[in-house]
């Protein structure tokens, strides 16, 4: 399996996709999206991420489904994280186990602060 | 009588001692007089030992006849009225619309009005002798979560030993009819104040369409706040992703719309919160947690030292079993008040302490005077009220407290929760 060190976000919204996009790249992290999790899932396919950025609910394939099936295929040595507007959020990070959790609305400060744990910082970020 | 008059069902109820021997008394008065009385004419008017006898028969005959009629009066206007309170009482508890049931001293069912018949799909003379066993497996009595109620366990046979009323909220699954979400009252009946319930009655009232309304309700609010929430999210990150670049004026509109984004997001919580309060569907989702970290991270968010000198006083070990999500939004929505209801660039002071088997953390904040009271000048419904009626429940929902505490100008709002140190020592 080919492996690159950057960060999969996976949320069906097209906004908030572009914003973490802009926000990871121009903080030097490589970054790829997918619209969901059957995408996600195909993105692995080609390259495993250092981290995956996951929101919950999707359309297509949601982010259980996306854990339970990259868990199965995959085991459990990438970190998820999840990222999400719903209630009790650490419940559900609990549901796919997940390595840590990002409730939006999130400061950016928190965003990097959580991917600089998993990915190696490739230069110094811009302070938010 | 008027028949269709209803009795005076809350007078002072006499006992039974007592009315019969108020009736025998005047039974015996009036008796005694009768003969002293008719004698004492009788020997003053007449001589003729003869007639005397003749008219002391009649005297006796005329007393009979008078006492049987005045007999026959009161123990048909007795029996009259115990028998239409017992026709009333009969015809108001068959006419409730809410299912009642009526358990004897051996615990079970002695009587079913026609609204518990239609409820429970189940014929009356089947519901009569049934216990809290068979009632349990034939309705399969739950709570809301799922799990069955063990038939010691229902209101109906608490009430006997612990007194009540006792109410709760049960789903029930008649056979062949859908499953009722039913409000359950049971109260014991005493004979005298302080008696163990020689019978209980048990109302079940049908709020299965408000259970659903209620339900909907929470979904709203949840996909609602959900909704809100994604676009609150992405202003947020957009304005933040802006600020290396811009210049300080921009900063500074890019900061206050950060705020704001913060404040929305703390007022939908707030609203779902409050809302699932009111229809009591609020659940916690506690864990073993330390608070230091959470309030240090809520200390560090730029909201509260935007207008204001924050200071964190943390000291000691602060464990608590908690839902970290609630809990920060509790302590938030303190902050939020202590920053409204204070002088801009005041200071506020955000501590955190064990205090026994508790854990206390309080906001100081310097109150600003107010003519009228804070509660009158801000109402139960707008951001502040809410803020503060929601952290009251979330600190009872974690079995604590939350209480002002004034010294002269300056005012703490104390959040106490009981301390989670036994559990790890």
């Amino acid at each position: 399996m080919r492996r690159r060190n950057d960060v999969l976000v996976v949320d069906d919204d097209l906004d908030m996709v572009e914003v973490m996009e802009l926000v990871l790249k121009d903080a030097g992290y490589p970054t790829r999206t997918a619209l969901n999790g059957q995408q996600a899932l195909d993105a692995v396919a080609q390259a495993m991420p250092a981290l995956i950025l996951l929101d919950m609910l999707m359309p297509v394939m949601n982010g259980w489904e996306f854990a339970r099936a990259f868990r199965a295929q995959y085991g459990r040595e990438i970190p998820i994280v999840v990222a999400t507007a719903a209630e009790h959020v650490h419940s559900r990070g609990d549901a796919v186990d997940a390595a840590g959790v990002l409730p939006k609305p999130f400061e950016v400060s928190d965003l990097l602060r959580l991917v600089a744990r998993y990915v190696p910082s490739p230069h110094a970020a811009p302070s938010y | 009588m008027d028949p269709t008059a209803l009795p005076d069902l809350t007078h002072r109820a006499y006992s039974a001692h007592r009315i019969a021997a108020t009736v025998s008394a005047v039974f015996a008065t009036a008796g005694l007089a009768w003969v002293f009385l008719t004698d004492v004419i009788l020997y003053q008017l007449i001589r003729d030992r003869v007639l005397i006898a003749r008219v002391e028969t009649a005297k006796g005959w005329i007393f009979i006849t008078l006492a049987t009629l005045l007999l026959y009066a009161v123990t048909f206007r007795s029996s009259a009225r115990l028998d239409r309170v017992r026709r009333l009482t009969t015809a108001a508890v068959e006419s409730i619309g809410d299912g009642v049931l009526l358990l004897g001293h051996n615990r079970a069912v002695a009587y079913a009005n026609p609204a518990a018949v239609r409820l429970l799909h189940c014929p009356r003379e089947e519901l009569i002798g049934m216990g809290a066993p068979e009632f349990s497996r034939r309705f399969r009595v739950s709570y809301p979560n799922g799990a069955l109620v063990p038939p010691e366990q229902f209101a109906s046979q608490r009430v006997y030993d612990e007194g009540g009323p006792l109410r709760y909220k049960a789903v029930m699954h008649p056979p062949g009819g859908d499953a009722l979400v039913i409000s359950v009252t049971a109260a014991g009946v005493r004979l005298q104040v302080g008696e163990p319930a020689t019978w209980v009655v048990s109302v079940m009232h049908d709020i299965t369409a408000a259970d659903r309304l209620e339900r909907m309700r929470d979904q709203f609010f949840a996909a609602a706040a959900h909704s809100l929430k994604t676009p609150v999210a992405i202003i947020k990150a957009d304005v933040q992703a802006l600020f290396p670049a811009v210049t300080p004026e921009d900063t500074r509109v890019a900061a206050s719309i950060a705020r704001q984004c913060d404040r929305i997001d703390r007022m939908v919580q707030n609203l779902l919160v409050l809302s699932r309060a009111h229809a009591e569907t609020l659940q916690l989702h506690p864990s073993a947690m330390e608070l230091r970290p959470l309030i240090e991270r809520i200390s560090g968010e730029s909201t509260w030292s935007h207008r204001h000198d924050l200071h964190t006083e943390v000291t000691g070990r602060l464990p608590v079993r908690g839902d970290p999500e609630r809990l920060a939004l509790a302590i938030r929505n303190l902050l939020y008040e202590a920053c409204r209801l204070s002088p801009a660039d005041s200071r506020l002071t955000l501590m955190a302490r064990p205090e026994g088997d508790r854990v206390a953390v309080g906001v100081r904040y310097q109150a600003l005077p107010w003519h009228d009271d804070v509660g009158e000048t801000y109402g139960e419904y707008d951001d502040i009220g809410i803020g503060r009626t929601v952290a009251q429940t979330i600190a009872e929902g974690h079995g604590g407290s939350l209480t002002n505490e004034d010294a002269g100008p300056e005012r703490t709002s104390w959040l106490r929760l009981p301390s989670d140190a036994g559990a790890h020592a």
